[in-house]
């Protein structure tokens, strides 16, 4: 019943400050395509697509809740993918719970015909079948990569009138002497393993503090209650800009963040020791089911990057403080293969 | 008088030909779907959120919240009608409002209701056109600790409500704590009594369990006493409450809406616990307790004012501070956003037109409601005409289609039967569904918030004694109990007393 089409009007834009992301993802794109990646160099158009497809709606599952983060995201990107489809129908459908697994469980039983496809979400989709104790049989395999969409780094914030620390470096020092809850989205969320590298690499003492969401994070935070927040720059931009935190780091790699949060450093960017490689986000990309045939693959990824890419959809992301990412589908493999390399070494070390 | 300024001017933007037409349909689909069983207001929501940005901002804004107020009053006429709880809010309306429906005065009760709705709907609305921006900071600082304390305050509300047995309360309240382990432990996400199962690592859906328990076990256990007698088509006698009834109803409305307002503005809770305490305060300082439970109106107007006002101050942390403090409120944030809003302290300033234009258009939203209630509930108890035996059957269909809609999910609809098979063996025992599924509720609430607690002192039990709140809270928990135990213990000396008394002179 909730399946329904999506289409967006085009109203004219409210504030269109912070286009600066797209103009680095084109950039970004750009140094990528020198290197020739696979197969998308030949023809950007759907020519690669067997015939008739697609003669039918697709169904794009969301695993989580209708109006959360990566619903408004894949809401918003649909109409692009139909468009560079040649005027497809995808349906947005919600499928929300077991921290996303009943979505990609769902996207699993699937056939990979190109009628399926679902938003991943990293680390939960990683750590989900990485933790023994979730009891799920996945990998990277069982999914056929379309393309890396929105990458929106952690960041750490604490309240603007907290007087024990207004830098990081004083952060990290007090974290080191003292015990400080720390916020997290859930067990094995980017949040818990950004504070537990930190942990790891220089000795603090965050304790994370699981709650639902970002919305908990920062009613935690904000009220007094949990010390530190650990979160994504997506959450706490507008809150910083507000004055009602201050972030005092952003988790990003200094070569690639964006133009979110200009004047807060990365912690690469600080003056602390031995956390130049810490790097912590969570990924949003498209996925369909596992051995989906390559020509198929390769038509949805063509008509997926340019969607992604489409100045419009970035625009709109970057009003949500949200940096458009693209990736192809092999970089998008690296850069999973990366972090399940992390959630193992964390998870394993920290967790389970 | 700012304020006031921009109260005029938030109606300036509602009192146009196509946002008020937006606020019709708003509240029109939200009764309408409030009715069907198992849609609760935030999947009405969901569904309509992809059409609603195509409309400008406050169009879009208005409907939707006119949605969500809106099914608020719907999932009353089934509570009452059929004693299907549309959410967690209602589920304390049905206690009374379905006795009073099976006395043939459900025109009564729905009708108390929709003044209650309106009364408590304003009341908000005032508190949140003047206090919100103070309130919203101190229902932040509400914390793990003041969770943990409102949560066990409920619970022991839970086990007073039961109409029957206290025994029967508790067991039932006990059993609804039990579920509520279901699923993915909080602090160390490893999954607890899923059996393996991936559907039950997010725990049972509240929602889910309520239709089940209500609704199905109810059609289960009344098909069989069909064959004897139809009660619920046996009279029905008016359709408004009796002037009698209002003024009966008047002190639990104005406590109602004050109980209602405050709980509400909480995040996390504040829906069934604002009705909860509003049942409870009445039942405390009404003159004969036990007409509660069997049909009395007070129990219908106080939760049901509560819910309302509650419903319309949940609204005061999402349009100040940008966090939502429920599912309903949560689908307005990404609204908001997808109208490249971005809900946060500034949103008054920077967006005045949508923020006042909404909260103008409540007023109007609550007056339509009212009027349209009028000619509906006339319709709407003729549904208790109709016999059982084809009455249920539909009411097994929808309410799995809705079930099913919940979450997409076919997994949902064999919980909503199993339940519904439990719920029925529960009311041959004499137990009854509200106490299991309300402590099931709370149950959550209070595992999370007192764990957290913890991990945030780090094991120190004095956390919740030492803050103000949370010290305040608990001693009234402290008091309640003890008056309650000294309460019985007199009750049952007098009662033996009196008993000694009259054996004696037969003796």
């Amino acid at each position: 019943m909730r399946k329904l089409q999506t289409s967006l009007g085009h109203r004219p834009g409210k504030r269109f400050l912070r286009v600066g992301g797209g103009a680095l993802a084109l950039t970004l794109l750009a140094a990528c395509g020198g290197n020739g990646g696979g197969g998308g160099g030949n023809s950007a158009s759907a020519d690669g697509c067997p015939e008739g497809y697609p003669e039918r709606p697709i169904e794009l599952i969301v695993p989580f809740a209708a109006g959360g983060g990566t619903d408004v995201g894949v809401r918003l990107l649909a109409p692009y993918i139909e468009e560079e489809l040649g005027g497809a129908t995808i349906n947005v459908v919600n499928r929300e719970g077991g921290g996303g697994w009943i979505g990609w469980n769902a996207l699993r039983a699937a056939e990979p015909d190109g009628y399926t496809l679902a938003s991943l979400n990293t680390p939960n989709l990683i750590s989900g079948y990485l933790n023994p104790e979730q009891g799920i049989e996945s990998s990277l395999d069982d999914f056929t990569l379309i393309g890396n969409v929105v990458t929106d780094y952690g960041a750490i914030a604490v309240r603007p009138d907290d007087d024990r620390f207004g830098t990081i470096e004083e952060l990290i020092e007090y974290a080191q002497e003292n015990r400080l809850t720390a916020t997290s989205t859930g067990v094995g969320s980017d949040d818990q393993l950004a504070s537990l590298s930190l942990n790891d690499a220089l000795g603090t003492q965050f304790e994370g503090i699981h709650g639902g969401g970002a919305a908990d994070s920062l009613t935690a935070v904000v009220g007094g209650n949990v010390d530190v927040m650990f979160a994504n720059v997506g959450e706490v931009a507008t809150p910083h800009e507000n004055g009602q935190l201050k972030v005092l780091a952003v988790l990003g790699d200094p070569e690639n963040r964006g133009e979110l949060l200009s004047d807060v450093p990365t912690l690469a960017e600080t003056g602390l020791e031995g956390v130049e490689d810490i790097r912590s986000w969570s990924a949003r990309g498209l996925g369909g089911p596992g051995g989906m045939d390559e020509g198929l693959q390769q038509c949805i990824a063509d008509a997926a990057a340019a969607a992604i890419q489409n100045e419009e959809f970035v625009a709109a992301m970057a009003e949500q403080s949200l940096l458009v990412d693209y990736r192809d589908p092999e970089e998008y493999r690296q850069m999973l293969e990366e972090e399940e390399a992390m959630v193992e070494d964390l998870g394993g070390q920290f967790i389970w | 008088m700012e304020t006031l300024d921009s109260i005029v001017s938030g109606f300036s933007v509602v009192l146009t030909p196509e946002n008020l037409l937006y606020v019709f349909i708003g509240v029109f689909v939200g009764m309408i779907i409030g009715v069907l069983p198992g849609l609760g207001s935030s999947a009405t929501m969901a569904l309509v959120l992809p059409f609603s940005f195509q409309l400008p901002a406050e169009g879009a804004l208005i409907m939707l919240a006119g949605i969500y107020y809106g099914s608020m009053y719907g999932g009353t006429i089934t509570s009452v009608l059929l004693r299907l709880p549309g959410e967690a809010a209602s589920v304390v309306t049905t206690f009374d409002g379905y006795q009073m429906a099976r006395q043939g005065r459900a025109g009564s009760a729905l009708g108390i209701a929709a003044v209650g709705s309106f009364v408590g709907g304003t009341v908000g609305i005032i508190g949140l056109s003047f206090l919100a921006p103070p309130l919203a900071d101190f229902a932040i600082g509400f914390g793990a600790p003041e969770y943990t304390a409102l949560a066990i305050f409920g619970i022991l509300m839970v086990s007073f409500l039961g109409t029957k047995s206290l025994t029967k309360s508790l067991v039932a309240a006990g059993l609804g704590l039990l579920l509520a382990t279901i699923g993915q432990d909080p602090v160390t996400g490893s999954p607890r009594f899923t059996m393996g199962s991936l559907e039950l690592l997010g725990g049972l859906d509240f929602l889910v369990l309520a239709v089940g328990l209500f609704g199905i076990a109810d059609v289960l256990y009344h098909l069989e006493e069909e064959v004897r007698s139809n009660p619920l088509a046996t009279k029905l006698k008016r359709v408004w409450p009796s002037r009698k009834e209002v003024s009966q109803s008047k002190g639990a409305i104005a406590r109602g809406s004050v109980i209602g307002f405050f709980v509400g503005i909480l995040p996390g809770g504040g829906g069934v616990l604002s009705s909860l305490a509003s049942y409870g305060v009445e039942k405390r300082i009404a003159k004969d307790p036990t007409r509660f439970g069997r049909g009395a109106i007070e129990g219908v107007a106080g939760p049901e004012t509560a819910n309302n006002a509650g419903a319309t101050s949940a609204f005061i942390p999402l349009l100040t501070l940008g966090i939502p403090a429920n599912s309903a409120t949560a689908i307005l944030f990404g609204a908001l956003l997808l109208q490249g809003i971005t809900p946060g302290p500034f949103l008054i300033s920077e967006e005045p037109d949508v923020f006042w234009g909404v909260i103008d258009s409540m007023y109007i939203g609550n007056l339509m409601l009212l009027v349209l209630s009028v000619p509906l509930v006339g319709i709407f108890i003729q549904i208790l005409r109709i016999r059982l035996t084809i009455l249920g059957p539909i009411a097994i269909i929808v309410t799995m289609l809705g079930t099913f809609s919940i979450n997409n999910n076919v997994f949902d609809m064999w919980i909503a039967l199993a339940a519904g098979i439990v719920g029925y063996f529960m009311m041959k025992g004499g137990f009854e569904p509200g106490p299991l599924v309300l402590a099931f509720l709370l149950g959550s609430l209070l595992e999370n918030s007192f764990r957290t607690s913890l991990a945030i002192s780090d094991g120190d039990l004095s956390v919740f004694v030492t803050r103000p709140v949370s010290g305040t809270l608990f001693a009234l928990i402290v008091l309640a109990v003890a008056a309650a135990v000294f309460g019985h213990v007199r009750s049952r000396r007098r009662r033996a007393a009196a008993s000694a008394a009259q054996t004696a002179p037969v003796e």
